[in-house]
């Protein structure tokens, strides 16, 4: 077995073959909306705070109920009920159709991949979690993982919505990386469902709402 | 790579090229002719609206709820080679909803002439170019030019207005595919119509005899094996 931070970086990795590139974090809508590039860094630490705060801390405590065995529900309806906008829990649920494609062909064999099952469309952080529990990842890489991920797409996203130097795209990532950590650090510890942040973003939400229904999109959310 | 194996499953038909050759209206006018005898789903993948479903949902040759949007995020030479998960999926929702189905195409968005499909996304392929763009576009070669299961030189009955030498442009064609098949198509011409209609009749017997074998246009694999992984090579070449 190859060393956790190995299968971190495997997972990380902008090219794995999960649909990524269908994907802006709400950014699309909210440049729509009258978001500038000087906006970006403000709208990462919201995030990092809000929305992907509850799918980091969901997919933690998923991980914690896979890695023994516990049913799952509890933890499914606790994220669905976090996340109150319908366009963001199908966005959530079609990237863990998306990266399951995967995940089943990269193990298997795992246990934690066939318990995903008791959901009939598990969203996206219990997915990634039955992934960590396949490749041995902590619970404290994977809240990192999520936080990380949600800032890379949305600086990917903003080269393609907004006039940029990519070298800012990537500065804004980096000076990110902060607030992931202490968002990681925040949720490693979370087991219990009731423990997931109920930390909402009404605007975000409304944002996705609004793209879900609009017929020009580079993205799909 | 697709289970080419199982008779029931869709063929699945791939229709890439440039921005503008008449890939939405090759698919609709394929819709037309076969909607009474086969039943097809459609996924298009627009780089920036849904305009290329909404046209095919509004030229009525399909039940709307059969056309299906796949967004690319800017990226639609992705979305049919690197990460084909998207389109995956979409197809795979399709011939769920709606099966058993006969085909489904698969419209990229309009790319450059390297884009092809990934052999895992679909079993055959059409690039689809227009004497508009150019009567030396077939000369230059390419991938999908090359190598696609079918080139379609498409709108022939506008060389006259383009200064295109028709005949030249498709003799061009012939050449630099090496024997595969090339239909110089155009909606005026039902000979031409017909043409295409056939080979997409040959293709789906071929599919449901499980003879047809994905075939990878590139754009390094001027020549590949998707379907035996253990042969052994006679000749001297890297393998892309």
């Amino acid at each position: 077995m190859a060393d956790p931070d190995l299968f971190l970086m495997l997972l990380a990795d902008a090219r794995l073959p999960v649909a990524g590139y269908t994907q802006s974090a709400q950014l699309e809508p909210a440049v729509a909306a009258g978001l500038t590039g000087r906006d970006v860094a403000a709208y990462l630490r919201t995030r990092l705070r809000t929305v992907t705060r509850v799918e980091a801390a969901t997919a933690v405590v998923a991980r914690h109920h896979l890695e023994r065995g516990l049913p799952l529900s509890g933890v499914e309806s606790a994220w669905a009920a976090r996340t109150p906008s319908r366009a963001m829990r199908e966005t959530s649920r079609a990237q863990a159709h998306a990266f399951l494609r995967l995940a089943h062909r990269l193990w298997p064999d795992a246990p934690s991949l066939a318990q995903l099952a008791e959901s009939a469309r598990p969203p996206r952080p219990l997915a990634l979690a039955a992934a960590a529990v396949a490749c041995g990842l902590p619970a404290l890489s994977l809240a990192r993982l999520v936080g990380y991920d949600d800032v890379q797409t949305v600086c990917a996203a903003a080269l393609k919505l907004l006039p940029l130097d990519p070298y800012d795209a990537t500065a804004w990532a980096h000076d990110a990386l902060g607030d992931v950590e202490a968002l990681a650090v925040e949720v490693a510890p979370l087991t219990t469902p009731g423990g997931i942040p109920a930390a909402g973003a009404p605007q975000i939400e409304a944002w996705a709402e609004a793209h879900a229904v609009t017929t020009r999109r580079l993205f799909s959310a | 790579m697709p289970d080419t194996t199982h008779p029931t499953r869709a063929l699945r038909l791939g229709v890439c090229g440039p921005v503008g050759t008449g890939k939405s209206s090759l698919i609709a006018m394929l819709c037309r002719e076969l909607a009474g005898s086969l039943r097809l789903g459609v996924v298009t993948n627009d780089i920036y609206t849904d305009e290329d479903a909404r046209f095919l949902r509004s030229a009525g040759v399909l039940d709307p709820d059969r056309i299906r949007a796949v967004e690319t995020g800017a990226c639609p030479h992705t979305a049919i080679r690197d990460d084909i998960s998207a389109n995956l999926i979409a197809v795979e929702a399709l011939e769920a909803e709606f099966a058993p189905l006969d085909v489904v195409l698969i419209e990229s968005g309009g790319d450059n002439l390297t884009a092809t499909f990934s052999p895992a996304l679909v079993d055959t392929q059409i690039f689809v170019l227009d004497v508009a763009g150019g009567g030396d576009v077939a000369r230059k070669g390419g991938p999908g030019i090359e190598r696609a299961d079918l080139l379609v030189v498409n709108k022939t009955d506008l060389a006259p207005y383009v200064g295109v030498d028709r005949d030249r442009m498709v003799a061009d064609a012939q050449e630099a595919r090496g024997g595969r098949p090339v239909v110089a198509l155009s909606r005026t011409d039902p000979d031409s119509v017909a043409a295409l209609v056939a080979w997409v009749s040959r293709e789906l017997a071929r599919h449901r005899a499980g003879d047809l074998v994905p075939a990878d246009p590139g754009p390094m694999a001027a020549h590949s094996h998707a379907a035996d992984d253990d042969h052994t090579h006679p000749h001297e070449h890297a393998h892309a």
